[in-house]
C-alpha cells in the first residue's frame, strides 16, 4: 500500500517526538493503543491553567500511519484551547494525511489520544487541588 | 436448510452432500465447516483428521471432468475448509473469530493499554531505539543487543502466560459461567496478546538487524 506524501513527510520528520517529565502538574498524558494491530501511542500536552496548550510530545510505536497522524495532531493542537482540542475529529486528520479506509483507525487512535491526555491533564488538576486542600492531614500521615 | 444441487437432498449445511458426495458451496461457519462443536475448547486432533478427510473428498482435482458448476462449488468449499482449518487450529485467530461470532469487535471501547504493559512497550522500545543508535560493531552496541536478547526471553514467557491464560478462558466459555465477564477478559487477553506480538515482532527486527550488522 501506498502511503501519500503527505504521511511519508510526517513519518520522515515527525514533530515533536519525545516526552516531557510524567510528573510536571501541567502536563497531561494519554496512552492508547489499537488492539487489533498493537500500535502504542502515546500523546502528552502541557497545558497552562487557562486551559490553553502549550506544547505538546508524542511517541508512537505502529505503522508510519500512526505516527503521522500523532506527528500531525501534536501541531493541530497546539495553541487551542482544551474545549477547542477535544472537539477535534479523526476526520479532520483523515483528510490532511490522506489515509485510506484501512488506516483509518490510527486517525481514530489521535483522536483518542487527545481525549485521554486532556482527561489525565484535568483528574491531576482536580487530584492536586485535592491535596493542597488535604495538605495538613496529609503530612501528619506522613 | 440447504438443498444438494446434484442429487436434490435437503440436509444441515455442509461441504459435502452427505448423499452423492458433491461439493456444497454454502456459506458456513469455521465450526459447521468442519463439523465440530461450537465450543472455544477443541480437539486439535480430531480437528486435523476431519480437515485432512475433506480436504481429500474435496479437492478440486477428483471433479476436473465434472460439470462447471460442481467444479466452482469444489474449489469455493475448499477455500472455506482451509480458511476455517486456519482459524480453529489457532487459538489467538479462534478467539478472535469467537467475538466476531458474538457481535463484539476487538477493537470497540477497548483503546486503553493496560499501564503495566503500556510501560513495557514504551521501555523496551527505548531500548530497541538505544540499540539502534549505538554505533555498529561497538561494545556498548553488543552489550545492548545482548540486554535485548535477555528481555526477548522474558517478552517469550509473558507471551506464554498470555496464552495459557486465553486457554483457561476457552474453557470456561465451555462451562457457560459468566458470558459477560468472560467477554470481557476474552478481550482483554487478545489484546495484550496483540500488543506483545508487534513488541516481538519489533524485538525480532532489532535483532536480526544488529546481526546483519
Amino acid at each position: 500500500m501506498a502511503y501519500s506524501d503527505k504521511v511519508i513527510e510526517h513519518y520522515n520528520n515527525p514533530r515533536n517526538v519525545g516526552s516531557f517529565a510524567k510528573d510536571e502538574p501541567n502536563v497531561g498524558t494519554g496512552v492508547v493503543g489499537a488492539p487489533e494491530c498493537g500500535d502504542v501511542m502515546k500523546l502528552q500536552l502541557k497545558i497552562g491553567d487557562d486551559g490553553v496548550i502549550e506544547d505538546a510530545r508524542f511517541k508512537t510505536f505502529g505503522c508510519g500511519s500512526a505516527i503521522a497522524s500523532s506527528s500531525y495532531v501534536t501541531e493541530l493542537v497546539k495553541g487551542k484551547h482544551i474545549d477547542e482540542a477535544i472537539t477535534i475529529k479523526n476526520t479532520v486528520i483523515v483528510k490532511e494525511l490522506n489515509l485510506p479506509p484501512v488506516k483509518i483507525h490510527c486517525s481514530v487512535l489521535a483522536e483518542d489520544a487527545i481525549k485521554a491526555a486532556i482527561a489525565d491533564w484535568r483528574k491531576r488538576k482536580a487530584d492536586h487541588a485535592a491535596s493542597s486542600e488535604e495538605q495538613l492531614p496529609k503530612s501528619k500521615e506522613a | 436448510m440447504i438443498e444438494c444441487p446434484s442429487c436434490g437432498r435437503r440436509q444441515q449445511p455442509l461441504l459435502i452432500c452427505p448423499d452423492c458426495g458433491s461439493p456444497l458451496a454454502a456459506p458456513l461457519d469455521c465450526f459447521a465447516a468442519l463439523g465440530m462443536p461450537r465450543k472455544l475448547t477443541i480437539d486439535l486432533g480430531a480437528l486435523e483428521r476431519r480437515y485432512h478427510e475433506l480436504s481429500r473428498k474435496l479437492h478440486p482435482d477428483r471433479f476436473a471432468s465434472s460439470a462447471a458448476r460442481v467444479r466452482d462449488a469444489s474449489l469455493r468449499a475448499t477455500a472455506t475448509l482451509t480458511r476455517s482449518y486456519r482459524t480453529l487450529r489457532d487459538p489467538v485467530a479462534r478467539g478472535l473469530y469467537w467475538l466476531e461470532l458474538i457481535g463484539e469487535k476487538l477493537s470497540e471501547n477497548n483503546k486503553r493499554v493496560p499501564p503495566e504493559l503500556a510501560e513495557l512497550v514504551f521501555e523496551v522500545q527505548e531500548q530497541l531505539a538505544g540499540m539502534h543508535d549505538a554505533p555498529a560493531d561497538s561494545d556498548a552496541a553488543r552489550e545492548l543487543a545482548a540486554q535485548v536478547a535477555q528481555r526477548r526471553g522474558q517478552l517469550q514467557a509473558t507471551m506464554d502466560a498470555s496464552l495459557a491464560d486465553l486457554e483457561l478462558n476457552f474453557v470456561k466459555w465451555d462451562q457457560r459461567s459468566d458470558e459477560k465477564m468472560l467477554t470481557l477478559r476474552l478481550k482483554a487477553i487478545l489484546s495484550s496478546i496483540a500488543y506483545l506480538r508487534t513488541l516481538i515482532r519489533d524485538v525480532d527486527r532489532a535483532l536480526e538487524n544488529s546481526k546483519a550488522a
